[in-house]
């Protein structure tokens, strides 16, 4: 059990880091630069935690996520790009106009 | 452990949300330099809470302390960096040090799929797009953060919760320990080869979820052609005459 509990740790830190950057950050690549920072934490974490119960779904999840994260790497930014083409600008707050 | 122990926690917390936001990016005078050295402060304290309780339990403690310390170093970099490309490169190297994390975890397939999917393909779809919508000059939104206080209040008070919690209840982990179907060891897992394991289990017990990612692949596939064929006027031009709405359905087919 000792084994995991730092990995778990270290998981849930990247996690919170990314977290930060994703509420914080205006420019729009850095805010999903910062979710692939928090989907390497919970990969660490699954991992971890699959070792814990000492079979490999964990890993198998894990590469599932990976695939998640190239569908939402393409499509999301493909979306920055026409976002950027339309306005000039990555900042995130000239995007409020549903704020009513 | 105890309260005196759990303290230290919090404090090591305390100090890394401080590096943090004093790391953000701000409009006045630079405070990297005591971010830097107070995130420096926190890491070593943390160093020395894992080493004083986990003391001896892992062959491959100090390639864990350093792969952790600079997968956080650079991570905190990545949100704070100025320049996009900089956090782009600075992501790289959190991958890369998340790399032997994993195989310390005897998870060898999924690190070199680590390596490769993200430093390989995904990390050149950020620096390309990057690269595409450069901003002329030193853009307001780079160069100042959205309220960092309350998002690093947030995201670390989040944090010391889940981890004083884990910390704090010996009990509770050995009975996870206990419901565990195989005590854990360093051997079994690495029994057959890593990635005969994976394999098997994600084309026998998991084949229609795998089925179904190659779809959504597919389709993504499909998606990013269509978003990238669309003609979408630039708005300084449109914007005066046409109510809200409109441009969307003036927008040619593709």
């Amino acid at each position: 059990m000792n084994d995991i509990v730092p990995y778990v740790i270290l998981g849930a830190l990247l996690f919170a880091i990314g977290m930060v950057g994703f509420l914080s950050r205006r420019n729009l690549i850095v805010i999903f630069l910062s979710t692939e920072i928090m989907l390497q934490g919970v990969v660490i974490n699954l991992v971890a935690l699959g070792r814990l119960h000492d079979h490999v779904n964990g890993q198998v999840f894990a590469l599932f996520l990976f695939v998640i994260a190239a569908v939402e790497a393409g499509l999301a930014l493909g979306l920055v790009v026409l976002l950027y083409r339309r306005r000039d600008t990555l900042d995130a707050e000239r995007w409020t106009t549903m704020w009513g | 452990m105890n309260t005196h122990w759990s303290s230290l926690v919090y404090t090591t917390f305390v100090m890394g949300a401080l590096a943090v936001y004093l790391l953000m990016p701000r409009a006045g005078r630079s405070t990297n330099i005591a971010g830097t050295l107070i995130g420096m402060v926190a890491l070593a304290l943390a160093m020395f809470l894992c080493a004083d309780m986990f003391v001896g339990t892992s062959s491959g403690n100090a390639l864990f302390y350093a792969s952790a310390v600079i997968a956080l170093a650079s991570a905190v970099k990545v949100i704070t960096d100025e320049k996009p490309v900089y956090s782009a490169l600075y992501f790289v190297l959190t991958v890369l040090a998340i790399t032997p994390l994993l195989i310390l975890q005897h998870a060898e397939f999924l690190a070199i799929a680590l390596v490769i999917i993200y430093a390989g393909a995904i990390l050149v779809t950020y620096v390309f797009v990057i690269m595409l919508a450069q901003q002329g000059g030193r853009p307001a939104c780079d160069h100042r953060a959205r309220q960092p206080l309350l998002a690093v209040v947030g995201g670390f008070l989040t944090m010391a919760v889940i981890a004083g919690q884990m910390a704090t209840l010996p009990d509770e982990q050995a009975v996870i320990v206990a419901a565990a179907p195989a005590p854990t060891s360093d051997a079994p897992l690495a029994e057959p080869d890593n990635t005969m394991q994976v394999g098997s289990v994600m084309l026998t017990q998991y084949v229609v979820a795998f089925e179904l990612a190659g779809v959504l692949l597919l389709v993504a596939m499909i998606g990013a052609i269509a978003m990238s064929q669309k003609r979408i006027p630039s708005e300084k031009l449109v914007e005066p005459t046409k109510p809200p709405g409109q441009i969307g359905r003036e927008v040619g087919p593709y």
